[in-house]
């Protein structure tokens, strides 16, 4: 049986605690937190909502094959470069890949005519093009997160030439298994054609409010443990990252989220095969480049089930899932995707970057 | 296991009342009352702003001032003309070309399997 803790040492480390929590409190109030998203890199592209980045290698000799991230249009892709030490980027740097990041930023008012197409059949295929002309190589392996899997498979599907590798991080394909989504997109009461008539973009703050509501106690609660862990700078200082970034939500253009509603909130397409971007019908089946996808066992927001149907659908042979522990967010970001999925893929990519 | 540190419980406690929030709160949420409810208001909301949008718009127009719709045009006006910079800055780049970069070569290999 253990020793029944001294209740005298019990209270004197909770008044340490509570001394060192206002102290370091004050710091809290007064300084802004870590500087995000800093790894050195060229802007290829600056254009409209489109970002194109490319770091600067960190070895001196790296895999033929170039990386291309592709970040979802709802968030900011310093996800994947939270601060040195825990940035995905700088991970595959050192492991010898030439990493190029699409990234977008909110797209302006007059950018609400953009649709599922501009970003499918222009913005994809320029920035695969500028890699190309970057790095001289006919070939990418492109890796896509959440939505950017989304947009990464459209793309594949029309475009699969240059295609040496896809990786789809949390993507989902069934879309009828993201429950609390479908709730609140329900078409006998969301009537996605006034909102985006009204506002023209759909607000970020309208998206942040739905992502908060996946989980409705875990802001209270998140802001409870905060100030029981003020005294661990390692947890003020990743709760802050992680924070900043959860709270950075981008508007979405207009069209793009009436016809991404439509095609895949309501009528399912992608997995019942009748999906189209611009008139040309998309087939998972013409994506044959090595395929690895990887879901979150935790996942509150693109739920195992709703990607479960994905590697069945794709024509590749040499295909893999991979279910890891932990949520939409800690699958690729923070201490446990540094040792889950980060050298997961740095193996898999390794392997077929030649 | 059982403990007398009552910081241990109340984070304990924290953790049980976070779970039993999202379920029963996620289970409310998911509802269709709340769906219509939510729905119904922002709908609301929606026209009070289209009304407010078009009576500002005739405002804005009868005192002679640009309205939204404008400088939106205005703006993707000069978004155009940014991107057409951008297509001349790389013609010309194109042809007086940038001292080339320090590049890494690419004939990495993976790592030999261990053991």
């Amino acid at each position: 049986m253990p020793p029944t803790p001294d209740l005298l040492t019990a209270a004197q480390a909770e008044f340490d605690r509570a001394l060192k929590r206002n102290i370091k409190g004050l710091g809290y109030f007064t300084t802004s937190g870590p500087t995000l998203g800093a790894s050195p890199k060229d802007v290829l592209v600056e254009r409209g909502t489109m970002r194109l980045y490319h770091y600067h290698p960190r070895v001196d000799d790296v895999y033929r094959v170039p990386v291309l991230l592709v970040m979802a249009t709802t968030n900011r892709g310093y996800i994947f470069d939270m601060v040195p030490g825990q940035s995905l980027v700088e991970f595959l740097l050192d492991a010898g890949f030439d990493v190029f990041m699409l990234d977008w930023e909110a797209p302006r008012p007059d950018e609400r005519r953009l649709t599922l197409e501009h970003y499918v059949l222009d913005f994809l295929p320029s920035a695969v093009a500028h890699v190309a002309e970057e790095t001289g190589e006919p070939d990418l392996s492109v890796v896509g997160y959440c939505f950017g899997g989304v947009l990464s498979l459209l793309w594949a599907a029309l475009h699969p030439d240059p295609l040496a590798n896809l990786v789809t991080f949390t993507t989902p394909v069934d879309f009828s298994k993201m429950e609390m989504f479908q709730a609140w997109a329900d078409r006998r009461f969301f009537d996605v054609d006034h909102l985006v008539d009204t506002l023209g973009n759909c607000p970020g703050d309208y998206l942040y409010t739905a992502f908060d509501m996946l989980r409705p106690g875990s802001r209270a609660a998140g802001q409870l443990r905060l100030y029981d862990n003020l005294h661990d700078d390692e947890f003020v200082r990743a709760h802050r990252m992680f924070d900043r970034w959860g709270a950075d939500i981008l508007p979405l253009a207009g069209e793009y989220f009436r016809a991404t509603t439509k095609q895949l909130m309501w009528e399912n397409r992608l997995l019942r095969g009748s999906m189209t971007v611009g008139g040309r019908p998309i087939d998972l089946a013409r994506v044959t480049a090595p395929f690895l996808h990887v879901a979150a066992q935790h996942d509150h927001i693109v739920p195992p089930a709703a990607s479960a149907p994905l590697l069945d659908l794709i024509g590749s042979t040499d295909k893999r899932e991979m279910v890891l522990k932990g949520g939409h967010v800690s699958l690729v970001a923070g201490a446990n995707a540094k040792k889950r999925l980060w050298p997961n893929l740095v193996v898999w990519l390794g392997e077929r970057s030649q | 296991m059982t403990t007398n540190d009552p910081a241990a419980f109340f984070r304990a406690m924290l953790g049980e009342w976070e779970k039993m929030a999202n379920t029963v709160g996620g289970d409310a949420l998911r509802s269709d009352e709340w769906s219509r409810a939510m729905h119904g208001a922002q709908g609301a909301t929606l026209q009070a702003q289209a009304a407010w949008k078009e009576a500002s718009t005739r405002a804005l127009a009868a005192a002679n001032m640009p309205s939204r719709t404008e400088f939106e045009q205005l703006s993707a006006r000069i978004a155009g003309i940014e991107e057409s910079l951008a297509r001349i800055e790389s013609a010309l780049g194109a042809r007086a070309p940038a001292p080339p970069k320090v590049r890494p070569t690419r004939t990495r290999k993976p790592p030999e399997p261990q053991g």
